[in-house]
């Protein structure tokens, strides 16, 4: 049995690049299963699925803990969130990323796979340039690194997606002969707590929420120029993250770590002084230095 | 520069987990600037107990209590009793909940409080459906909308009924404040929570709460999806007093047509010019039944 965890963010296509392995490993005549984690549901917040594929009916319907493949649909997320975890000795992990798999820093040593998604998919026009959709490039990429499905048989499963099956389909193929495989960069870092502390007693949560990063999950972040701006803390006063604040003459300041990217600002300000441009982040370029 | 129309302290932390452009994260910072520290917040389960606590944070620098999603009229008389045993005069006691645990699944809750007369301020935040489990129908979602429970598909064209009348049930307790606010208009909902402040008794706040992938729209349109709700006639903004009086607190002149709030939204999409014309018709007949509530009667 073959196991596979997907991580993405709310929004990339994680859960149906799951379900359309399962069906491309159906079409191959193996026995699928798949299935998200369920957790909150957030747009843009880390999401996890899985696909277990063997030669005969599965009776485990546990997630997964000890994957053998681990496909990661952005690089952020191996900074934020610890993909490798549980990874089986001898496993491979996918990054969607332009770099070569050598320049991927991993926290232990791993067989590393990269393939440029985001490229693959603006080139073929899926999503929006600001979110590309990734999850059909890199099945192509999987099938080629792993050999645990045919290209045809992921090209035969892209037929009900809910845009473009053509392109989708051509996507796969590009992710298939562009993938390439190496080793990752071993780097270990520092690592969340293996297990959650023991509850204290008192306050459970005693902590600021302003202690963690947010603006990962951004793929446009505001410029503002402030040669043009009024000072009339429009963009303060509407922002759902209090993540702007104002200097002391009044000027408004982002706070990079918190600010999520959603344009309320750019949208609200009158003289229109604040642009979204693309964030870094959403280049592939975070998480790796 | 010009001059802070809210006040400038913040007691709701960045890097809290809400959606980009949420609406109910605006509503939560806006709510704590009128509310001050000395606050203890009382979640049910909702998109904010989500929003509030990735763990071991926590987004609001007040105290927060998190309880079962049937119980915040319960748990802020709680609450309120503790702290009145425990001699604390100068507390704020606040339910926050969504539309779910408010129209649906704790009235009988909201009712008790009310009825109990408990001295505490009940939040709201009405994003018209179950959002944190994914989107589906509430008893607060209007007529028409797509949820994942309503579908568009076959026989099924969202939402058939109207939307729950929260306000008319909540006055029919004669609380001693109720209104409706909308953080698209800050300075009033800043307003309303400083009057709600200022009293003693059951006071009730009906939260706009715009909602990108609930409502399928761009997230950066929050603020002007809720100004065109107000403006159409869609979410009037008021508020009632002990002495039952209603007063509309935007008017506005005439109504916006509800077509351009409507055709803004994923969740409408699917709606026909003569589905629009109705709604139309009871938006306006809901804001002129408002007028007629409102004293004084407008000339």
């Amino acid at each position: 049995m073959l196991e596979v965890r997907f991580h993405g963010r709310g929004g990339q296509g994680a859960v149906l690049a799951s379900e359309l392995l399962a069906h491309a490993a159906f079409l191959d005549g193996k026995w699928p299963q798949s299935f998200p984690f369920f957790g909150v549901e957030r747009r843009g917040a880390p999401v996890t699925a899985y696909v277990r594929i063997d030669d005969r009916p599965i009776a485990l319907r546990t997630s997964i803990t000890v994957p053998d493949v681990v496909v990661v649909l952005e690089t952020g997320l191996l900074r934020t969130v610890p993909v490798t975890d549980g990874l089986r000795e001898g496993g491979l992990l996918l990054v969607n990323s332009a770099l070569p798999p050598e320049l991927i820093e991993v926290p232990i040593p791993v067989r590393t796979a990269t393939v440029d998604a985001t490229g693959i998919a603006r080139a073929r026009g899926l999503g929006s340039p600001t979110m590309p959709i990734v999850n059909t490039a890199m099945l192509g990429a999987l099938a080629r690194a792993t050999g645990v499905v045919s290209l045809d048989a992921v090209r035969g499963s892209i037929v009900h997606v809910p845009a473009k099956p053509r392109e989708n389909r051509e996507a796969a193929a590009d992710g298939f002969a562009a993938v390439r495989s190496g080793e990752g960069r071993h780097l270990p870092v520092a690592r969340r707590a293996e297990r959650a502390p023991p509850l204290p007693e008192g306050p459970i949560a005693a902590v600021p929420s302003s202690t963690l990063v947010t603006s990962s999950w951004r793929t446009l972040r505001p410029v503002i120029r402030l040669e043009k701006c009024t000072r009339c803390n429009f963009c303060w006063k509407y922002c759902p993250d209090d993540a702007i604040e104002l200097d002391p003459s009044g000027f408004p300041v982002i706070r990079e770590a918190h600010c999520k990217g959603c344009g309320i600002c750019a949208a609200e300000c009158p003289p229109k002084t604040i642009e979204m441009v693309l964030d870094a982040g959403a280049r592939g370029g975070w998480g790796v230095r | 520069m010009a001059k802070l129309t809210i006040p400038a302290e913040e007691y709701m932390y960045p890097g809290h987990a809400a959606c980009p452009g949420c609406g109910a994260a605006l509503a939560m910072r806006l709510l704590l600037k009128g509310l001050g520290p000395r606050t203890i917040v009382s979640m049910p389960a909702c998109c904010w107990t989500v929003i509030a606590t990735p763990y071991p944070t926590t987004a609001l620098a007040t105290g927060l209590l998190d309880h079962p999603i049937e119980a915040t009229g319960a748990s802020i008389s709680g609450l309120r009793a503790a702290a009145d045993a425990m001699g604390l005069k100068d507390l704020e006691i606040v339910g926050f909940a969504g539309d779910g645990g408010t129209a649906d699944i704790g009235l009988q809750s909201l009712s008790g409080m009310l009825e109990r007369r408990t001295d505490a301020i009940y939040v709201m935040y009405d994003n018209e459906a179950y959002m944190n489990t994914g989107i589906q129908r509430s008893g607060s979602t209007p007529a028409g909308a797509w949820t994942t429970t309503t579908p568009v598909a076959g026989a099924s064209h969202g939402k058939p009924e109207p939307k729950k009348d929260v306000m008319g049930i909540v006055r029919a307790h004669h609380p001693v404040y109720a209104a409706t606010l909308n953080p698209s208009f800050p300075e009033d909902f800043l307003r309303k929570v400083e009057r709600a402040r200022g009293l003693h008794g059951p006071r009730f706040l009906h939260v706009f709460s715009p909602c990108p992938p609930g409502w399928k729209y761009s997230s950066e349109r929050t603020i002007e999806l809720g100004r065109l709700a107000t403006d159409s006639g869609i979410f009037p903004l008021y508020e009632v007093g002990e002495d039952g009086v209603l007063s509309i607190t935007r008017r506005g002149g005439a109504l916006k047509p509800v077509a351009e709030y409507f055709r803004a939204q994923g969740r409408f999409a699917h709606l026909t010019e003569a589905e629009i014309a109705a709604i139309q018709a009871a938006a306006r007949a809901n804001w002129e039944r408002l007028l007629r509530l409102a004293t004084p009667p407008p000339a």
